[in-house]
């Protein structure tokens, strides 16, 4: 049981990394990428390349997935940001499914669709990370550092002029905000912190395929931060918990069939995403962050 | 246009020569030559669809013209990106408003101070207390004390109107392009909404309203500008302008063959 529950919360921290990361371009800039997975990818591949050929140092391998997240980010943003809202997301399922073709044909790097297997243990600092216990504290760190980097990042000017291009973007280019530059650091940013999670995740299973990166995986992300509270910090943790507490939780519901829970947590998804949209379109999370009791009364 | 209009006001701020727009077969701006002198408020006075907005937009850069020059200061600023345009000191606000909608009232006057897009901002300690000092002045002078806290989206409509002045007086803008912002206020409201205008004048802004009711021309405007069909047919004092049959024909649509 312990064993269960470490594994649960190694898995619930990668993915939070992951739904932090993307929240932070779909919450506060209103950039609504279907990509994000390719990132987490990028990030697996990258660190798994080099652990292979260099050594299983973590943060070489993580600092090297960043850079390639970075970069690809960089050169996909810089053409799929000229279009806005709607449009965006058309080029990033567009990059998504071209992700997939790469990463299944491209053995060499990738192992085709058998994927990547002996991912030796995250060494960090001298230290072997092998226990699970031992790798929960390396991914809740990695989770509350890149919480605490966007925490930084929304409150200063940055997020400001982020916000106000999610707002309106035509007012914030009168306002003399540089917006294709803004957009594209944010991207950038965020596809460099997502790939901290791709890393995490290929030293933490040892093996990593292709199927963990496809939309499915970007759509349960935008899930995940959609239920639990777009622009917030903490809502996308409470989504990622959710969403992944709740196959668990199904499977100890009697009368339920396990080869049916598949189908269940579908129809569970959906009905939620229905529900919120209604009654708390800000996420689970979201009215924690409303702005603070007005000071004073009305005039 | 007599030689006596062109002496109203100061140094030519914006200068758009000959600038045309057509969009699809519709001519929306037909050739105008147009300048914004310092120190007044010029009023842009037409029925509706005369090409008012897509002067504003070609004049900062929203739009790019078909022809034309549009000078700042007489130095050309066509080819500049409509961001740098804003930095130079053109400031505008938009008929629908185009609030920050889910940033507080403090948030949407705080960012537009904010010149660096980056984590920090340029001048140190001393700038940034020159920035706190602006949001609150302006939110002062605006009498959005009690709301800056409160997001744009739930400001009442007044507020809001309010809200995208304060906007455009925190960007330190030195000339104001303004798009129908008295409409719709209550008579308390405008009257606070003028004397902020006075006042900003006096201070030495420059600013250019789009208006379409002409009691509130006629108290505002130094200068008055008349579109009509993309076309600026005329351009002068109040009194001339207002007085001109053949435009008050024009815009209470009696068009004459």
């Amino acid at each position: 049981m312990w064993a269960y529950i470490v594994n649960l919360a190694v898995l619930i921290s990668i993915n939070a990394i992951l739904a932090v990361t993307l929240n932070f371009i779909l919450g506060y800039a209103g950039i609504f990428s279907i990509a994000h997975a390719l990132f987490f990818g990028v990030g697996a591949y990258t660190a798994t390349f080099v652990a292979m050929k260099l050594g299983a140092d973590f943060l070489l391998s993580t600092a090297a997935g960043m850079a390639v997240g970075a970069l690809i980010s960089l050169a996909l943003a810089l053409p799929a940001l000229r279009v806005r809202g709607e449009y965006f997301v058309a080029a990033s399922l567009g990059l998504q499914m071209l992700a997939i073709t790469v990463f299944t044909e491209w053995k060499s790097v990738t192992g085709g669709i058998g994927g990547l297997t002996n991912i030796p243990p995250a060494r960090i600092l001298g230290f072997e990370v092998t226990k699970p216990e031992h790798f929960l504290v390396l991914s809740l760190t990695c989770l509350v550092l890149i919480i605490l980097i966007i925490r930084a990042l929304v409150r200063s000017s940055f997020g400001r002029s982020l916000k106000a291009i999610r707002d309106d973007e035509t007012a914030a280019w009168a306002y003399g905000k540089n917006v294709a530059i803004i957009k594209t650091t944010a991207v950038v940013l965020s596809s460099a912190l997502c790939a901290v999670g791709g890393s995490l995740y290929a030293f933490y299973l040892s093996f990593i395929n292709v199927e963990s990166f496809t939309l499915d995986t970007s759509v349960q992300l935008m899930a995940m931060v959609i239920i639990g509270g777009t622009a917030t910090l903490f809502g996308p943790v409470v989504g990622t918990i959710l969403i992944l507490l709740l196959p668990a939780g199904l499977s100890y519901l009697p009368y339920l069939p396990p080869t049916e829970i598949g189908s269940i947590q579908q129809i569970a998804y959906g009905l939620a995403m229905v529900l919120l949209m209604i009654y708390r379109p800000g996420g689970l999370w979201g009215f924690q962050e409303k702005p603070k009791a007005k000071e004073g009364g009305a005039p | 246009m007599s030689p006596a209009a062109d002496s109203i006001g100061g140094e030519v701020l914006l200068q758009a020569t000959d600038v045309a727009k057509t969009f699809g077969g519709l001519k929306a701006v037909d050739n105008v030559t147009f300048a914004l002198r310092a120190g007044i408020i010029t009023t842009l006075v037409g029925p509706n669809g005369a090409g008012k907005t897509t002067l504003f937009n070609l004049m900062t850069g929203h739009l790019v013209p078909d022809q034309g020059e549009v000078l700042w200061l007489g130095k050309s600023i066509l080819r500049l990106p409509h961001w740098k345009i804003a930095r130079l000191g053109i400031g505008r606000s938009f008929q629908d408003l185009k609030l920050f909608a889910n940033m507080t009232v403090e948030e949407n006057v705080e960012t537009v101070t904010e010149r660096g897009s980056w984590l920090w901002q340029p001048g140190g300690p001393s700038a940034r207390t020159a920035r706190k000092e602006k949001v609150e002045a302006t939110l002062a002078a605006t009498g959005l004390v009690d709301k800056r806290h409160d997001r744009a989206v739930d400001l009442a409509y007044a507020e809001r109107k309010f809200l995208s002045l304060a906007r455009i007086l925190a960007s330190g803008a030195r000339l104001w392009l303004l798009d129908e912002p008295a409409s719709g206020l209550d008579p308390g409201s405008y009257e606070r909404f003028l004397s902020l205008l006075r006042k900003q004048v006096r201070e030495g802004v420059t600013i250019c309203i789009i208006e379409h009711n002409l009691d509130i021309v006629q108290g505002i405007s130094d200068r008055i500008a008349f579109l009509d069909q993309g076309r600026l047919l005329a351009e002068g004092d109040p009194k001339t302008i207002l007085s001109d049959p053949a435009l008050a024909a024009i815009y209470f649509g009696e068009r004459a063959a």
